[in-house]
């Protein structure tokens, strides 16, 4: 495992085409695609994403008039021996691409790339905070977690319950729930802004004692304002992890499209999220200088 | 027949295939290392270097995708020369082919103080970047004046033996005016098009994409406007032209080479294929002996130009 700061080193970029096992649509404009990759479920750590081209691996030779970048995506689930799951929402043309995609077709795959969660040895309590789309890569996380002996406590938030890409459960009495992510043996506590009216930050907030005492360590997935505010509460109290986003190009450090600002001394101003993150210390983030 | 000869010469560095990979999207060659066999291609141009690192622009954001290509504002970040030469150089050395240096800088005994710099060092040849739209100083300021270029050039051929490489901008109304006083002033080779300056918006919130609200162009959207511009500055000069902007496959090299390019570079298609350029060059060898031309050479400038 590398320590903070450290880059995954050269070469270890790994190139496939890879089959698409099951291609599944889901509630809302949620896609699954289940790729057949026993060596990315092997190796890969929960937080890394792969780097896909959107077409056909077949007219690689043909310029695309759309989608002529690949689309990064955090490896939502493995399944072993060789499943590995991404989730995404289709929103623009890469997205519809590959939601149009059938089991038996190939994807082109660069990855895992980047730096995924640091997961300490001996961890007791960990607090999973997701809010919205950035719940995808959390079935990967929750598991390793539990495999390494951790309680999980997942505290998850979105604007309404479609912007989740797991179904939410509303019992009659009690609260809210994600019944896929319960399963993995997590403790679940889910809000939206549109029924509970509390952000999810909050959630973490009421908690941080408890918390704090049994040492838990944070692991965050989401927009920036919900990471900003995490950064605040948990600033002097307890250890945070965060998985940023940005728009990236090559998705291995080199064109420094995806950079965020970075505060540690002695080291560049700015890190990218592709290849030093995009799993950050929050300590190692310019959270004044990260636009929301 | 034998294998077709691929070799081409820029001043005095022979290259072994007329395909490289262009400068600003390989990084310094450590980020791509094993994803393409790049040691087959014929050189790498590496990532601008200033005298002293740089930031480079605001993030969020650098890059925006556009229909067709991809529009940057990264603003030249970099490690600074002296890093370049300690940290990445030995990496891109070890591909096992030509690597070519990109210089910048704010004046031109910026430009020249570099090139003094990597003078004594293992590379092939450098490229100077007078066309870089995304810094206020330096960079295209200098590529849009034909005097200001040639100042520029002037200045590294003084500070360098290697051979010099002029890096032309496309946002100008002369650019053979441009090229021709690069010559003048001592290149040995010119390199066209950098990026084509351009602009998104978000219509909704009426704020541009880039946080430096404006970027340059490249993908295959640019390629028939540098197509034409290389057939413009090869018609002006004497030297090579060193064509590149959107090449995505061989048929696209070759359609530089034939106006007149000597050599191609690949950029924008490695963020889609790590092996574009291998690609390319694998094709345009499929090329050249499918239609029996023994060497590389017999294909430039060999345009059949209409009515």
């Amino acid at each position: 495992m590398s320590g903070p700061g450290a880059a995954a080193p050269p070469g270890q970029a790994r190139r496939a085409r890879l089959p698409i096992r099951e291609s599944a649509r889901l509630h809302d404009a949620h896609h699954r695609l289940t790729l057949a990759a026993p060596e990315i479920a092997a190796s890969a750590e929960p937080g890394q994403f792969l780097h896909v081209w959107c077409h056909p691996p077949e007219e690689l030779d043909r310029p695309p008039s759309a989608a002529i970048l690949r689309r990064p995506f955090s490896i939502s689930r493995v399944r072993p021996p060789d499943g590995v799951e991404l989730l995404l929402r289709v929103r623009g043309t890469g997205g519809r691409m590959l939601a149009a995609k059938r089991a038996g077709e190939s994807l082109d795959v660069i990855g895992p790339l980047g730096r995924g969660f640091r997961i300490r040895e001996g961890l007791a309590v960990a607090a999973v905070v997701a809010g919205g789309l950035g719940l995808a890569p959390a079935p990967f996380l929750v598991e390793r977690l539990r495999d390494r002996g951790a309680r999980v406590i997942l505290l998850v938030g979105a604007a309404e319950d479609e912007r989740v890409p797991f179904l939410v459960e509303r019992p009659r009495a009690g609260r809210a729930t994600l019944p896929e992510l319960a399963a993995l043996g997590a403790e679940v506590s889910f809000v939206s802004e549109a029924v509970e009216g509390v952000l999810v930050s909050e959630l973490l907030e009421a908690r941080l004692g408890e918390l704090m005492e049994q040492s838990a360590e944070v692991f965050a997935i989401g927009p920036r304002a919900m990471l900003k505010r995490l950064a605040e509460v948990t600033e002097g109290c307890l250890p945070l992890q965060v998985s940023l986003e940005e728009r990236m190009a090559c998705g291995v450090g080199a064109c420094r499209s995806c950079v965020v600002p970075a505060r540690a001394e002695g080291r560049p101003a700015y890190q990218t999220v592709c290849r030093e993150g995009p799993v950050f210390d929050a300590n190692e983030i310019d959270w004044e200088r990260l636009e929301a | 027949m034998s294998a077709p000869d691929l070799r081409v010469r820029i001043g005095g560095l022979t290259l072994k295939n007329p395909v490289m990979v262009a400068s600003g999207i390989f990084g310094y060659g450590d980020e791509f290392m094993g994803l393409a066999p790049f040691g087959e291609l014929g050189a790498l141009v590496l990532k601008t270097v200033t005298r002293e690192p740089r930031e480079g622009n605001p993030p969020a954001a650098r890059t925006a995708e556009t229909p067709g290509g991809m529009v940057n504002a990264i603003g030249l970040e970099n490690v600074g020369v002296e890093a370049f030469l300690r940290d990445k150089l030995p990496i891109a050395l070890s591909y096992g082919t030509e690597v070519i240096a990109s210089i910048a800088g704010d004046t031109p005994e910026e430009f020249a103080e570099c090139a003094r710099i990597l003078d004594e060092a293992r590379v092939s040849a450098l490229e100077i970047n007078i066309s870089c739209p995304n810094v206020k100083q330096g960079g295209m300021a200098f590529g849009v004046d034909a005097e200001a270029s040639a100042e520029v050039v002037a200045a590294v051929r003084r500070a360098t033996g290697k051979p010099v490489i002029a890096k032309l901008t496309p946002n100008v109304t002369d650019i053979a005016g441009v090229a021709r006083a690069c010559e003048r002033a001592g290149a040995d080779a010119v390199s066209l098009s950098n990026t084509f300056s351009a602009m998104v918006v978000d219509a909704e919130t009426r704020r541009p994409i880039l946080a430096a609200n404006t970027g340059g162009l490249s993908g295959p959207a640019i390629r028939p406007a540098a197509v034409y511009r290389a057939f413009q500055v090869a018609r002006a000069v004497g030297i090579p032209v060193i064509g590149m902007g959107g090449i995505w496959n061989a048929s696209d090299a070759l359609e530089f080479i034939i106006v007149g390019a000597s050599a191609v570079a690949v950029g924008t298609a490695l963020y889609a294929d790590p092996e574009a350029a291998n690609r390319v060059l694998a094709g345009i060898r499929d090329y050249l002996e499918r239609h029996k031309i023994a060497s590389i050479g017999e294909l430039v400038g060999s345009v059949q130009l209409r009515g």
